[in-house]
């Protein structure tokens, strides 16, 4: 596999202005991981040719890739290269001028937040975006939403169904808080929580929604040592335990060495590398872009 | 026709009227990015002040040439409101930094009401006159043309003047000079204005004392042709469409909002009113304003509103 | 010493649910209920009850509804006097136009009208928000303004716009007297508060909290805004229109549009502001200040000023309640943006701590 990539890049020329869509590294069977005992599945999320613009600022060109199921997917890239952008173009936030997204076999290139969600994709922000007013269970509560049944009026009465479903609720969220440590801060206002901890409550919202795929951006951002081992435990948990596909934008190159399957480079917007840690690692647009020679 | 176009013309006359209060509204947004529900509180402040003063000032010095009051009276009035506008920012702007839109809004809702109330304790509740001379007989225009002529009230005419000359002076003042210039960047971001050695303070005074001034001419008009009274409190509510029309980052769209709504109102009434049963000036305003904000809440010339993630 | 949590473990999710967790807190609320049904009517004169205990409990309810649309969603309005009129002739022709409609009844249905007018003036609430919103909701304030002075048919054909309303009778018990009055509006305005506190603790209220704290984020987590935005304006307008309607059957008993001004809408909102917004506490606290205010002051001040040798005329005080409404708003802005609502929890804190400084 590697041969076959090295060559394809030597093939290539210069990277920067002539970079289309690389050649994927192809297995076609799924790939064993290290650790062992990891089934990653087939195709779940599919990014074809997306373009995006703001004016005259091209965030992203043409980029494809995919995610499998079951799997951590990083996508690194140096400041502004707009790993956001995509996140935020799959999310439903940006609606990309160009290009289609796939996801479990429905392709949309139009979606909006709400439908993105309700088909189980969640995620977390690089600046939080938690409801400062409210305490961590009810921000954990809010990503319960799209499953809570009980409409206006039952719940103004709280009798009956609308109480038992708050209850059932409220376990799933408790679980939740056991799975993330927090349980002492659960009745506090999140402004007033540490950055560390808020981190922790804004992926307890996004798994609150119960997601096939779980988009993280930056998660592990204005951590130290310690916090980034808690978070990268859990990131690892989350996708044994329960299977959810990890999509994670992450600068701090340990933790995406170590903890991802596969990895997405971008580079101005556009993709310069794809496949394996290891393969990444020693491709040279990828080398060239995070210590920068003459572009 | 004829009747149609001095509709048309008293429409723009009135227009420029509520221009004035509303380029108060433009400049301190502009400037500070608050918008300033006090500014009909404040328009009535500087009335009251300018009206009282021109009453005391014979009495106290004993000149009693009214154009030396009438000018004695509008210095001690702008005097008066650089001196309020040093309260509020040294009071309630200074601790207010960088607290959302909805926080200020209602805090120049406060300001409004401490300014009424002070202002009729300190000046009178009455219904005072302002006589700067504004020559009330109308004239009749355009007779070549039309039969008998137009009517046009001279009073209006002198005051569409005046407005158009501040408006002038506003614009130059924005673009052309130093201080306009720290003015718009304080308006686009006041932490960063502030990082680059931008007196956030003193900036905050300037512009408040400039909407001050404005009220007070805007006052002085308005007083000169209705009386100054408590209802100019709700003239300016009436200006509010105009900068939702016109853009609130707009000085010329303050004015052509006003004239449009000026038309509109003066139109309205007039062609549709009867079939509605009349009186439709008081919403006629907010509802063409609730449209714009459907379809174009910048307004006719303001810059979009984005929201970011 | 005496407020203390110290053994009330909760060992269901039901427990810890609850409205008022702490027991004493239950007692005590239980406690001013029932003293406010029972005790009140018989200690109150009536220039109690028309003067200050019914104008409370209506403008608390009036609060109750503006704080969930202001307070728990954030979407600034300036029109709530306008949802109060709507509700007011709504239920006025309800109750007057149908033969044998029961008073609560109309009062209900004078809620659904406002509902729906709260509904079509928060359409723009979808597109624009915080000072817009405010300019969208003044619109539906002088829109109603004129719509029940000139539209003729919404007033019974009255002239001026002036309406009455009399005979009103529950389950066959009339309400004439300002005990009945009372003990009517305290009925509606625990009922309300009730279902009001079970909105805002639930998922609805959730949503309208994540709108307010941060709406584009509150898409992406699965929450419709349109929904969360429109529901707010209708249940806020449900119980500003019964408020309404309650201040025009039973405060006015008879009135005209001017009623129900945008003087009017400016006082809910500093209710709100004042008392807290976001808190249904708050609502009373905010409501019971303002409508002591003036007549404290009325006492008050030309005390204080035969005192000083200043003499205060009728006029003086309403100019010194505008400053001290504008002083008020202005320091509680800036010192407690939470309102009474706070400073009573704070204080509710450094109560559990009594005696001991720590």
């Amino acid at each position: 596999m590697t041969s076959t990539i090295e060559s394809a890049m030597n093939a290539r020329g210069p990277s920067a202005s002539t970079a289309t869509v690389m050649p994927d590294a192809a297995p076609q069977a799924p790939l064993a991981p290290e650790g062992g005992g990891k089934e990653i599945g087939d195709v779940i999320l599919d990014v074809k040719n997306i373009s995006l613009s703001f004016g005259g600022v091209n965030a992203l060109t043409d980029i494809s890739f995919d995610v499998r199921e079951h799997e951590i997917r990083a996508i690194i890239g140096p400041n502004g290269a707009g790993k956001s952008s995509m996140l935020n173009c799959i999310n439903g936030v940006y609606t990309p001028q160009k290009g289609t997204i796939t996801f479990k076999g429905k392709t949309f290139s139009n979606m909006d937040s709400y439908q993105v969600a309700s088909m189980g994709i969640a995620r977390t922000f690089q600046n939080l975006a938690l409801f400062k007013g409210m305490s961590v269970i009810d921000n954990i509560m809010t990503g319960r939403n799209l499953r809570i049944k009980s409409n206006l009026f039952l719940q103004a009465l709280r009798i009956g169904p609308a109480e038992r479903e708050e209850i059932r609720h409220r376990e799933f969220v408790e679980h939740i808080i056991d799975f993330l440590e927090i349980q002492a801060y659960r009745k506090t206002a999140v402004g007033q929580l540490p950055y560390g901890l808020q981190k922790r409550v804004d992926l307890g919202r996004a798994l609150a929604m119960e997601p096939k795929v779980l988009l993280l951006d930056e998660p592990m951002a204005g951590m130290n040592l310690e916090e980034k081992q808690d978070m990268s435990r859990f990131v690892l948990d989350i996708n044994d335990e329960f299977g959810t596909t990890v999509v994670l934008i992450e600068h701090d190159m340990g933790v995406v060495m170590d903890i991802s399957d596969r990895v997405v480079v971008l580079d101005y917007g556009r993709k310069i590398g794809d496949g394996t840690p290891e393969q990444v690692r020693n491709n040279p647009d990828v080398i060239s872009a995070y210590l920068g020679t003459s572009h | 026709m004829a009747f149609f176009l001095e509709t048309l013309l008293g429409g723009l006359m009135a227009g420029m009227l509520y221009s004035l209060v509303a380029l108060g509204f433009v400049l301190i947004y502009k400037a500070s990015g608050v918008f300033n529900f006090a500014q009909g509180a404040m328009v009535l402040f500087a009335a009251l002040a300018m009206a009282r003063f021109a009453e005391w000032f014979p009495r106290w010095t004993g000149i009693q040439n009214p154009v030396v009051a009438n000018v004695a009276a509008f210095l001690i009035a702008a005097a008066i409101m650089f001196v309020v506008a040093w309260l509020i920012e040294r009071y309630v702007l200074r601790h207010l930094v960088n607290q959302e839109g909805t926080t200020l809004l209602m805090a120049t809702l406060g300001i409004g009401y401490l300014l009424d109330g002070v202002g009729q304790t300190v000046f009178g509740s009455d219904i005072y006159k302002i006589d700067i001379g504004m020559p009330k007989e109308p004239i009749m225009a355009f007779e070549g043309l039309f039969p008998g002529g137009i009517l046009i009230n001279k009073e209006d005419l002198y005051a569409a003047l005046i407005a158009a000359f501040l408006v002038s002076l506003l614009s130059l003042f924005f673009q052309k000079t130093a201080t306009g210039r720290a003015l718009r960047a304080v308006a686009d971001d006041h932490q960063a204005a502030q990082s680059i050695g931008i007196p956030l303070n003193r900036i905050w005074v300037i512009v408040w004392c400039v909407a001050g001034i404005v009220a007070l001419v805007a006052g002085m008009i308005w007083g000169s042709k209705l009386g100054v009274q408590f209802s100019l409190i709700t003239v300016a509510l009436r200006a509010l469409p105009v900068v939702i029309l016109g853009g609130l980052t707009s000085v010329p769209g303050a004015i052509i909002g006003g004239l449009i709504i000026g038309v509109g109102e003066k139109l309205s009434e007039v062609f549709l009113g009867p079939y509605v049963g009349g009186g439709i000036e008081i919403w006629f305003a907010y509802v063409l304003a609730l449209v714009f904000l459907l379809f174009r809440p910048q307004g006719l010339f303001g810059e979009k509103i984005i929201d970011r993630v | 010493m005496f407020y203390r949590e110290n053994g009330q473990f909760k060992t269901t999710y039901r427990a810890d649910q609850q409205i008022f967790p702490i027991a004493q807190d239950r007692w005590a609320v239980l406690l001013i209920i029932a003293a406010a049904f029972l005790v009140v009517p018989m200690l109150a004169s009536d220039y109690m009850f028309r003067a200050i205990l019914i104008p409370f409990l209506i403008m608390a309810l009036a609060a109750l509804g503006v704080n969930i649309l202001v307070g728990y969603c954030g979407q600034i309005s300036l029109g709530s006097g306008a949802f109060m009129a709507v509700g007011a002739y709504a239920a006025f022709n309800f109750f007057v136009r149908v033969p044998g409609m029961p008073l609560l009844v109309a009062l209900v249905l004078g809620g659904i009208c406002s509902a729906a007018f709260g509904i079509l003036f928060g359409l723009p609430s979808l597109r624009v928000k915080g000072l817009y919103l405010s300019v969208a909701t003044l619109a539906a304030q002088f829109f109603s303004d004129w719509m029940f002075l000139r539209i003729k048919w919404l007033t019974n054909d009255s002239p001026s716009g002036s309406v009455s309303v009399s005979g009103m009778q529950l389950f066959g018990l009339p309400i004439e007297s300002p005990t009945s009055k009372y003990l009517l509006c305290l009925g509606i305005l625990v009922v309300l508060a009730l279902l009001a506190k079970n909105l805002v603790r639930s998922a609805i209220g959730r949503e309208w909290m994540a709108i307010r704290d941060m709406d584009v984020a509150a898409a992406v987590i699965g929450i419709r805004p349109m929904y969360a935005k429109l529901t707010a304006f209708a249940v806020s307008s449900f119980i500003v229109g019964i408020a309404g309607a309650l201040w025009g059957f039973v405060y006015l008993g008879s009135w005209e549009p001017a009623a129900f001004s945008v003087d009017l809408s400016f006082r809910l909102l500093f209710m709100v502001i004042i008392g807290g917004m976001g808190s249904i506490m708050g609502c009373f606290f905010g409501a019971g200040f303002i409508v002591i205010l003036p007549i404290a002051l009325n006492q008050f001040l030309p005390v204080l000023g035969a005192l000083l040798g200043i003499d205060i005329s009728t006029a003086g005080i309403a100019h010194a309640e505008l400053i001290i409404f504008g002083g008020l708003i202005v320091w509680f802005l800036i010192v407690e943006p939470h309102g009474l609502a706070k400073l009573w929890s704070i204080g509710k804190q450094k109560l559990r701590l009594w005696p001991f400084p720590h």
